[in-house]
């Protein structure tokens, strides 16, 4: 952050030192102090010269502007985290005041032997891994047809974008509905279909009924339920990345491939998907810390024990803080998930920055 | 390029505006802030004034020391609300000075209410009076001295007398009395739509035991349609009340105590022997138990789609609203097969937090809840009984008539794990973890290791 605001400054300064020498000499300043408030070349810092380099300070001057909003961040968020971790040291439990004269890294010690964080933090990162890489495919694809000059393309931009603006405790609930293993309209259709197949196809042995399952009770496909939920949701947004991705490739690339015989397939295997990696890179970034903070839909669905075949780290955190008062073990737990949290945003972060786009 | 320059600069003086705009509105917000807390209070005033009738609040200007009355509770149900504001019908006729701000946190069987009450406890700034489990949810509180001795100024002799002994033990779990119990409901009850049953040729007045209980579901489910138990799986606080129901009734309260006490492993076989016939149960839940709330399964047992129900008497809140649906024709009830004599209680309670804001309207309004009037105001409508023997019966209909007699005749009034008065907040937590898991996978094996762990 700090880095930023000082590059920032820095282009300021350059502009700014240049009226500023221009001020000097026409006001007729002492020729010795322009030079040394600009070329360093001072021995002995006088009254004289510390009181203008104070006052031309780049530093000093911007620091109204970006002081108290540096350090309200600093203090909210920073020094939030910071306590955080403090209080996961403290072994803070109950309803009385954490004691700071003992630290100790046990909570983190004993999460490595509870059973309930191992599965915590296992589907955590499946929920992670998975449904960022299917929210990116199905947004690709969407984007890609989307993108072939449909007509209504602007409907269906909406139709797809849609679910992204709900809340997910609307999601949820709307989607326990869907999964509802006797009147949901999942199974509803399935049984729909294989009804059509058994009267369609009256030699039929195989018994589909498996089809139809209890989507959220069975542990089996508790968490894939949750996925696709999910990606149901936010596969619009990744569409929305991806479209604006391929929108900013020039047509001559099309145009120029098509002349060279490339099928449509190769067109996009070879030429278009490798140049919307900065696309798939935000997309990412962004579902997976959605991912890190789906605990509203397990929250509205399950409440707060989804049970270890959906818990997530989340979900744990909450359980443990606030259902059991333990308090250090909870913050434990939030430190885990801020670091996952990090290793996700910094590389990309770092990426940009390489970049020079921060 | 002039056009462009024009919106470039267009915009740079939107964006000073909008600079501009931002620090007006954030003086704005500071100066709302800073502003007199009153100001929000005077407005859930307003709402509880609606919710109520609003004969009560009358001129309060001369007493200042009467103060204003919050009270924090879960209340917010149809049947529930209605119950809580003839209860503070009755203390704004007792006490028309006192002001009440009603500040209810939403939220099945006090799920936000925790959250919220721990929070402005720890703040050190607790409300007036809070709605709480007594028993063992009360130790986090009673730890840390957060809730004031109420043993000499509202528990007198002579409400000592009108509550039995566990009740009144449930309400000094360290010791001082803390805690007013306002209402008792029984949780060992097992529903059962009457209609159903006939044709499935079962006779619940016969059933023994846990045991029999499962042979009377095989019944149903062969002789029927219907579902042959409405249990709900969602969250996993029907199963452990369940589990409770099926270990008293196999074990009785004596196990029942020391298995609450911590005392797992000496009874492992007797544990595994309830998950075990808990786990043949649970053939006979709906196909979308994981996928309901507990009220829905009710519904499906007033619609004839579902024979038993294992359920706090709360449920039959339910029945009465049902059209059509009479008690002793359509539905009725009876103790969990095995514990007849155990009036299993979950019971809601107001405590005297320390740090208090209006200690002289706390102390008024806890002394009314223990009185006769309040609770036979409040009762009938909430569908539970009166923890007070002494309270006349007239407005309570057959069913919680019936369930007074049971109660006054009850030989053990044990607390419950899953409505948070035989065990630490902390232990019903695992516990609800371990039966989150047991109704994913009904792995007896680990979810009796969870449960001795728990402790």
């Amino acid at each position: 952050m700090f880095d930023r605001i000082r590059r920032s400054l820095s282009k300021r300064r350059g502009a700014d030192d240049g009226s500023h020498r221009e001020r000097g000499d026409n006001a007729g300043d002492a020729p010795s102090d322009g030079l040394r408030a600009d070329g360093g070349t001072a021995a002995e810092p006088d009254s004289a010269s510390l009181a203008t380099r104070l006052r031309r300070s780049q530093f000093l001057e911007s620091l109204p502007f970006w002081g108290p909003p540096g350090f309200l961040v600093l203090l909210f968020v920073y020094g939030a985290i910071g306590w955080n971790f403090v209080i996961s040291l403290t072994g803070w439990e109950g309803l009385g005041q954490p004691n700071y004269s003992e630290l100790s890294t046990e909570a983190y010690t004993t999460l490595l032997t509870d059973a309930s964080f191992i599965a915590a933090f296992r589907n955590t990162i499946v929920l992670l891994l998975v449904f960022t890489v299917l929210s990116l495919i199905v947004g690709l694809v969407l984007a890609i047809l989307v993108d072939r000059q449909i007509r209504f393309e602007n409907t269906f931009r909406t139709i797809y974008l849609l679910p992204m603006s709900l809340s997910f405790v609307v999601t949820a609930i709307f989607w326990s509905w869907m999964y509802n293993p006797r009147i949901g309209l999942i199974n509803e259709s399935i049984r729909g279909v294989v009804g059509v197949i058994d009267s369609a196809v009256f030699w039929t042995t195989v018994e589909l009924g498996f089809l139809t399952q209890a989507w959220l009770d069975d542990p089996r496909f508790k968490l894939a339920a949750i996925i696709f939920a999910l990606m149901w949701q936010f596969s619009g947004y990744c569409m929305v990345v991806y479209l604006a991705g391929l929108r900013a490739i020039p047509s001559a690339q099309y145009e120029a491939a098509r002349i060279d015989g490339a099928s449509a397939v190769r067109v996009y295997r070879r030429v278009i998907i490798p140049q919307l990696g900065a696309s798939t890179m935000s997309a990412a970034v962004v579902l997976m810390v959605f991912a890190l903070k789906a605990f509203d839909f397990l929250f509205v669905l399950f409440g707060v024990n989804p049970g270890s075949s959906a818990d997530i780290l989340a979900v744990m955190m909450y359980r443990v803080a606030f259902d059991r008062l333990q308090w250090a073990y909870g913050s434990a737990v939030a430190m885990v998930l801020f670091v996952m949290a990090l290793s996700v945003i910094g590389p990309y972060l770092y990426l940009q920055y390489r970049r020079g786009e921060l | 390029m002039s056009h462009d320059k024009r919106t470039d600069a267009d915009s740079r003086i939107s964006r000073r505006r909008y600079v501009a705009g931002a620090g007006a509105l954030a003086t704005v917000a500071v100066a709302g802030c800073s502003d007199d807390p009153e100001g929000d209070a005077g407005i859930e005033d307003d709402g509880a004034d609606d919710g109520a009738t609003d004969d009560g609040t009358t001129d309060d200007g001369g007493e200042a020391e009467a103060g204003e009355l919050e009270i924090v509770h879960w209340w917010t149900a149809g049947g529930e609300e209605d119950a809580y504001n003839a209860l503070l019908d009755g203390f704004r006729e007792e006490h028309p000075d006192v002001e009440i701000v009603d500040n209810p946190a939403p939220g099945g069987a006090g799920s936000a209410i925790d959250t919220v009450i721990q929070n402005r406890v720890l703040d050190g700034n607790p409300p007036s009076t809070f709605q709480i489990w007594p028993g063992q949810a009360l130790t986090p509180y009673t730890d840390e001295g957060l809730l004031e001795d109420i043993g000499d100024s509202v528990w007198d002799d002579e409400m000592r007398e009108a509550y039995l002994d566990d009740i009144v033990d449930l309400s000094q779990p360290g010791g001082d009395l803390v805690a007013v119990p306002i209402n008792i409901h029984r949780l060992n009850n097992l529903f059962y739509n009457v209609e159903v049953l006939e044709e499935a040729d079962v006779d619940a007045t016969d059933i023994d035991d846990p045991q029999g209980v499962l042979d009377a579901l095989e019944a149903v489910d062969e002789n029927t349609d219907a579902v042959p138990m409405a249990h709900q799986t969602q969250a996993p606080w029907s199963t452990l009340q369940l589990f409770e129901a099926v270990f008293l009734g196999q074990r009785g309260t004596d196990d029942y105590l020391s298995f609450v006490e911590g005392d797992v492993e000496s009874l492992e076989d007797e544990v595994r022997a309830a998950l075990e016939l808990l786990s043949e149960y649970a053939d006979y839940y709906p196909e979308d138990a994981g996928s309901i709330s507990w009220d829905q399964g009710n519904d499906r047992l007033i619609e004839g789609e579902a024979a038993f129900l294992h359920q706090g008497d709360w449920a039959a809140g339910q029945y009465e609203a049902a059209d059509g649906f009479e008690f002793g024709e359509d539905w009725d009830m009876v103790p969990f097969p095995g514990s007849d004599g155990i009036y299993h209680s979950v019971i809601d309670s107001f405590v005297f937090p320390t740090n208090n804001p209006s200690p002289e309207a706390t102390e008024q309004f806890l002394n009314y809840a223990g009185t006769v009037d309040a609770q036979e105001r409040f009762n009938p409508i909430k569908g539970s009984i009166p923890p007070r023997t002494d309270v006349p019966t007239d407005d309570f209909g057959p069913f919680l008539s019936r369930q007074i007699d049971d109660f006054d005749a009850s030989d053990t009034q044990p607390p419950t794990i899953a409505h948070g008065t035989a065990v630490v907040p902390a232990v019903q937590s695992e516990l609800e973890e371990a039966f989150a898991n047991f109704n994913d996978n009904l792995d007896i094996d680990t979810a009796y290791e969870a449960i001795r762990d728990a402790f």
